[in-house]
C-alpha cells in the first residue's frame, strides 16, 4: 500500500472541512472495500479520514411518522440483528444476511456499502424498493436525495468532496406490507449476478397501496423499476401485473458480461427473479 | 512518511508501538508482535485465515488498518490457551481430527469461539453460517462442524 496520512475527526463539520481542504483525501468507513482498493493501487489518497471517530453516526431509530433512520456507520451486522429493522423493514436484514460472511459484516458499514456504488451491492436494491433517501452532509449544508438519484455510473455517485453520507431514511410502510430480496450468486453470498428486491403494501381490502422494485447487478448502477408503482398501486394484484413488471425490469436491464455471468443470462434471470420477488412479497403480505 | 504511536490490546496485554497508517493489523500482529498464529492468505477478505476477534467479534485483520483498532480488544489464537492448557475448542479440533495442514485452523477456531460465546448451543446450520467466512482446503469441513458441536456439548 502507498503511504497516506491518517486523520481522526471529532465531528461531521471537522471531517467535511478537512476533506474540503484536502482534495485527495478519502473517507474511511468500515474500510472493507477501501483497503482492497488501496492494496491494489486503484486509489492513492493523500489522507484517510476515519469517520468512525465521529460520535452519533451509528444509530437505528424508529419514528411512527418519519419511519426508520439508519446511521451511515451502522455495520451490516447491526442491520442483521436490529429488532427495529426486523419489525419494520425485515428486507434490509434479509439483504444484510446475504452480504459476504460474518467477519466482513462486522466491519463493513451500510453507508460504505452504498457510497462505494458497486452495481452488484446488496443493500441498494432493497433501499430502492423501500423508497429510501440519503442524507448527505457537508459544511453548513445537508441535502436529502432519493437513493436512486445517488448512483451515476460504475463505482460513481453524486457525493462531492467534503460530503458525507451520514444517514439513511426509510419512510414507514403500510401495516400490511412485505418485502423480498433475492440474490443470485454462484457461491452463497458471493457477488450478486442479479439482485432483485421487491416491497408491496396493501390496504384492508387487499388493494395495493405501495410498491417498489430495485435491481442490482444488471446495469452500471442499481436500478429503480419505477413502473412497479404505476402498474400495481390501486390494483388487486394478479399474475398479469407481476409479468408486466418483470418484463419492464428486463427491458431496463443493460448488463455486461464478466467472469461471473454473461449479459444474456443476467437479462434472462432478471425477468425470472423479479417475478419470484414480487410473488414472494405478495404471499408474505397476504399471509399465504 | 510519519509513523504513529498506537496502543494495541492483544490477548489482554497492552502494547505501545509505532506504525505507518497503511499497515494492517495482520502485518502488525505478525511483524511487530511476532504473533504468527494469525495467517496471511488472500489478503483481500475472502479466505479467513487472518481472522481475529475484535471486541469478541470475528473480523478480517488483513482489511483492518492497525490505526483503526482504536482501543478495541484483539484476541488472536495465541490468546486462547491458558497456562499451556488448550482451550476446549482447540481440544475438540484435535479430538475430531478437524486439523490437517492447520493453515485455516486459527481463524476457524476464533470464528467458532465467537459463535459459541454468543450462542452456546448452535444448530448445524448456525455453525455453517458462523464459519462461512473461513475456507478450508483440506478437511472438507464435516470434521470441523463436528468439532464445534463437540466443543458446545
Ligand atoms: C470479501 C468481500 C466480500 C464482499 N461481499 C459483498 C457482498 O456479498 N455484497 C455486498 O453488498 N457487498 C460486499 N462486499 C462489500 C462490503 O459490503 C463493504 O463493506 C462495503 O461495500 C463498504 O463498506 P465499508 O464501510 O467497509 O466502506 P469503506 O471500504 O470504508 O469505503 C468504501 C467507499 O465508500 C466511501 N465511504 C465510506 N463510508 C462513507 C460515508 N459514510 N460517506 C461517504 N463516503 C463513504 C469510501 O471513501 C470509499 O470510497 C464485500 C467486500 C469484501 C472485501
Ligand atoms: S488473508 Fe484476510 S481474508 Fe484472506
Ligand atoms: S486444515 Fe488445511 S486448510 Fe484447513
Amino acid at each position: 500500500m502507498r503511504y497516506f496520512e491518517y486523520f481522526e475527526p471529532k465531528s461531521v463539520g471537522e471531517a467535511c472541512q478537512f476533506l474540503n481542504e484536502h482534495e485527495e483525501a478519502k473517507i474511511l468507513g468500515g474500510g472493507v472495500s477501501l483497503v482492497v482498493l488501496l492494496k491494489n493501487g486503484l486509489i492513492t489518497p493523500s489522507h484517510l479520514v476515519n469517520i468512525k471517530t465521529i460520535p452519533g453516526l451509528a444509530r437505528i431509530e424508529w419514528d411512527d411518522r418519519e419511519g426508520l433512520t439508519i446511521g451511515g456507520l451502522n455495520h451490516h451486522r447491526d442491520i442483521l440483528l436490529s429488532p427495529l429493522i426486523q419489525r419494520h423493514c425485515p428486507i434490509l436484514a434479509e439483504a444484510a444476511s446475504k452480504i459476504a460472511t460474518p467477519p466482513i459484516r462486522n466491519l463493513g458499514t451500510i453507508g460504505g456499502n452504498v457510497a462505494h456504488a458497486e452495481p452488484s451491492a446488496d443493500f441498494p436494491p432493497a433501499l430502492i424498493a423501500l423508497n429510501a433517501s440519503l442524507m448527505l452532509t457537508s459544511p453548513g449544508r445537508e441535502r436529502k436525495v432519493p437513493i436512486e438519484e445517488f448512483f451515476t455510473d460504475y463505482y460513481e455517485n453524486i457525493l462531492g468532496q467534503g460530503e458525507i453520507l451520514t444517514r439513511i431514511d426509510v419512510p414507514p410502510l403500510p401495516p400490511r406490507s412485505a418485502g423480498t430480496y433475492i440474490k443470485l450468486d454462484k457461491i452463497t453470498n458471493s457477488i450478486a449476478i442479479v439482485g432483485v428486491a421487491s416491497v408491496i403494501g396493501f390496504d384492508e381490502k387487499g388493494i395495493c397501496i405501495y410498491a417498489g422494485v430495485g435491481l442490482g447487478g444488471v446495469a452500471s448502477t442499481p436500478l429503480n423499476v419505477k413502473g412497479a408503482k404505476d402498474i400495481l398501486v390501486g390494483e388487486k394484484i394478479t399474475e398479469t401485473h407481476i409479468d408486466k413488471i418483470a418484463k419492464e425490469a428486463q427491458a431496463m436491464a443493460n448488463p455486461i458480461t464478466n467472469v461471473h455471468a454473461s449479459a444474456e443470462y443476467r437479462k434472462e434471470m432478471v425477468y425470472v427473479l423479479t417475478r419470484r420477488a414480487l410473488q414472494g412479497s405478495l404471499d408474505k403480505a397476504l399471509g399465504r | 512518511m510519519v509513523k504513529q504511536e498506537i496502543q494495541l490490546d492483544v490477548n489482554g496485554k497492552s502494547y505501545s508501538i509505532s506504525v505507518f497508517p497503511q499497515e494492517t493489523l495482520l502485518e502488525v500482529l505478525r511483524e511487530n508482535l511476532g504473533l504468527i498464529g494469525t495467517k496471511e492468505g488472500c489478503s483481500e477478505g475472502e479466505c479467513g485465515v487472518c481472522t481475529v476477534l475484535l471486541d469478541g467479534l470475528p473480523v478480517r485483520s488483513c482489511l483492518l488498518l492497525a490505526v483503526d483498532v482504536r482501543g478495541g480488544k484483539i484476541t488472536t489464537i495465541e490468546g486462547l490457551s491458558e497456562k499451556g492448557v488448550l482451550h476446549p475448542i482447540q481440544k475438540a479440533f484435535i479430538e475430531h481430527g478437524a486439523i490437517q495442514c492447520g493453515f485455516c485452523t486459527p481463524g476457524m477456531i476464533l470464528s467458532a469461539k465467537a459463535l459459541l460465546d454468543g450462542n452456546p448451543f448452535p444448530s448445524e446450520e448456525e455453525i455453517r453460517i458462523g464459519l462461512s467466512g473461513n475456507l478450508c482446503r483440506c478437511t472438507g469441513y464435516i470434521k470441523i462442524f463436528k468439532a464445534v458441536q463437540g466443543a458446545a456439548l
